[in-house]
């Protein structure tokens, strides 16, 4: 689970968030709306370890999210804008190098069935340079379901993905719920994002308020 | 603990890279083949005059070539963000700064033993008998100059005029070694007793040992910030 308390985050002397509360429990997944601006990618930057928040903290499965940095690295997964993904190397050797860096060595068969889940099997040998936008975001995912992730922050993950990459993810979302995993992510498209979120909140200059996503009108989110 | 397992991956990740993108061996070799030749074509002297004072110019070669290389290691991990990745491995950084050094390392030093017969030729340098010791300066000063300049490399890398910066901030700390470099291949070209420029070397040693030790720890908390 993940567990906010106060999180604020300045830069000099602008404040951008002020004092996040937020608690996502296991098996949830908690959506994260607001318009450009709003810092939704600093929040899951905090949660991801790779920023520090100026006020507050956050606890993640029970960790201390400044103390137990390393631990708290090895149980989440970051589907951040960047795809993370070496260009010069291919499907393969990006999916072998991010796993070993966290201690995982999947096998072929392993990482073939992670490349055709998301569609991408028959580029497996490809450079990823010569990739699409939506090919890098399914390799992203691919080498997410590689890490088998107790956490996992997803940011825009919508963005470049078309119908089916969309509804794959989606299916990927559902499956780390029901082996309860926590899941927060941050998004502007309300409509592919409710299947699977069960709450959700609105950051709008940097303050969070919470709603059951039902009760989100699409008015709420330009 | 160091994860000998990061280090072998973060190097093997290196060497791919270079190996099929060429961009960083190719742009150093091409930096310090132009400034061989310019040397070249700017002194004219009998071979005891070139033994005076190619040592110096052949480690000037070697420095900015090797700056070159510095640059590019954590540039290249900008792209896609894959910095942010490296940030998030659950393990102790200090093994990405060794697998880094490493592959820093091996690409200087390659470039180095490339360049090394073309000064030989225009320079007019015979080096028969003293290549075994040659070679010896060239790693201590290489380890040298990849230790230092990967941690600041990293510590460049998200400013924005980080080709500017990395020499301004690396050269002042590389002049000890670019001073016992030079003294050392110096003594060892114009054929000396090693006893004349040992402690030239020893000089090359303690410095590789104290900032690859300094820079390893440091480096945890350059990935941090």
């Amino acid at each position: 689970m993940i567990a906010c308390h106060g999180i604020g985050k300045s830069y000099g002397h602008f404040q951008v968030l002020h004092d996040v509360n937020l608690a996502i429990a296991e098996g949830e997944c908690f959506a994260l709306f607001g318009p450009n601006g709003s810092v939704k990618t600093t929040l899951l930057k905090i949660l991801a370890t790779l920023e520090r928040p100026s006020t507050g903290h956050f606890e993640m499965l029970g960790m201390h999210g400044l103390k137990d940095r390393e631990a708290i690295r090895a149980n989440l997964m970051f589907l951040a804008h960047g795809t993370h993904l070496y260009d010069e190397l291919n499907a393969r050797e990006n999916l072998a190098f991010a796993l070993a860096l966290r201690g995982h060595h999947p096998t072929d068969r392993d990482m073939k069935r992670a490349l055709d889940r998301v569609a991408i099997g028959a580029f497996a040998d490809m450079k990823v340079r010569h990739y699409s936008a939506g090919m890098k975001k399914r390799l992203a995912l691919a080498k997410t379901m590689l890490a088998k992730p107790n956490v996992l922050l997803l940011d825009e993950p919508f963005t470049a993905l078309d119908t089916a990459g969309t509804e794959i993810l989606r299916e990927y979302v559902r499956e780390r719920l029901s082996d309860n995993g926590t899941v927060l992510l941050s998004t502007h498209d309300y409509d592919k994002t409710r299947p699977i979120a069960g709450r959700a909140g609105i950051l709008q200059h940097g303050a969070l308020q919470e709603t059951a996503i039902e009760e989100l009108k699409s008015d709420d989110l330009v | 603990m160091i994860s000998f397992n990061v280090i072998r991956w973060i190097v093997w990740k290196d060497f791919v890279t270079e190996l099929r993108s060429r961009e960083t061996i190719s742009s150093m070799v091409f930096f310090a083949l132009i400034v061989i030749l310019i040397f070249s074509f700017s002194f004219s002297m009998d071979q005891q005059a070139a033994r005076e004072v190619i040592a110096g110019i052949m480690w000037v070669a070697f420095a900015f070539t090797g700056i070159i290389g510095l640059g590019k290691s954590f540039s290249t991990e900008l792209q896609n963000d894959c910095l942010e990745a490296l940030q998030m491995v659950p393990e102790a950084k200090g093994a990405i700064y060794l697998g880094k050094v490493a592959a820093n390392f091996a690409f200087m030093f390659v470039v180095e033993i490339l360049l090394f017969p073309m000064f030989v030729i225009l320079f007019n340098l015979e080096v028969v008998e003293e290549i075994s010791l040659l070679l010896l300066v060239f790693f201590l000063a290489t380890v040298g100059l990849s230790a230092i300049g990967t941690l600041f490399s990293a510590l460049t890398v998200q400013i924005r005029a980080r080709e500017v910066m990395l020499p301004i901030l690396l050269l002042p700390l590389v002049v000890p070694v670019m001073i016992a470099a030079v003294e050392a291949t110096k003594g060892a070209l114009n054929g000396d007793p090693p006893a004349l420029y040992e402690q030239w070397l020893e000089l090359l040693a303690i410095y590789d040992v104290v900032f690859t030790v300094v820079s390893f720890w440091m480096f945890e908390f350059v990935m941090d910030s």
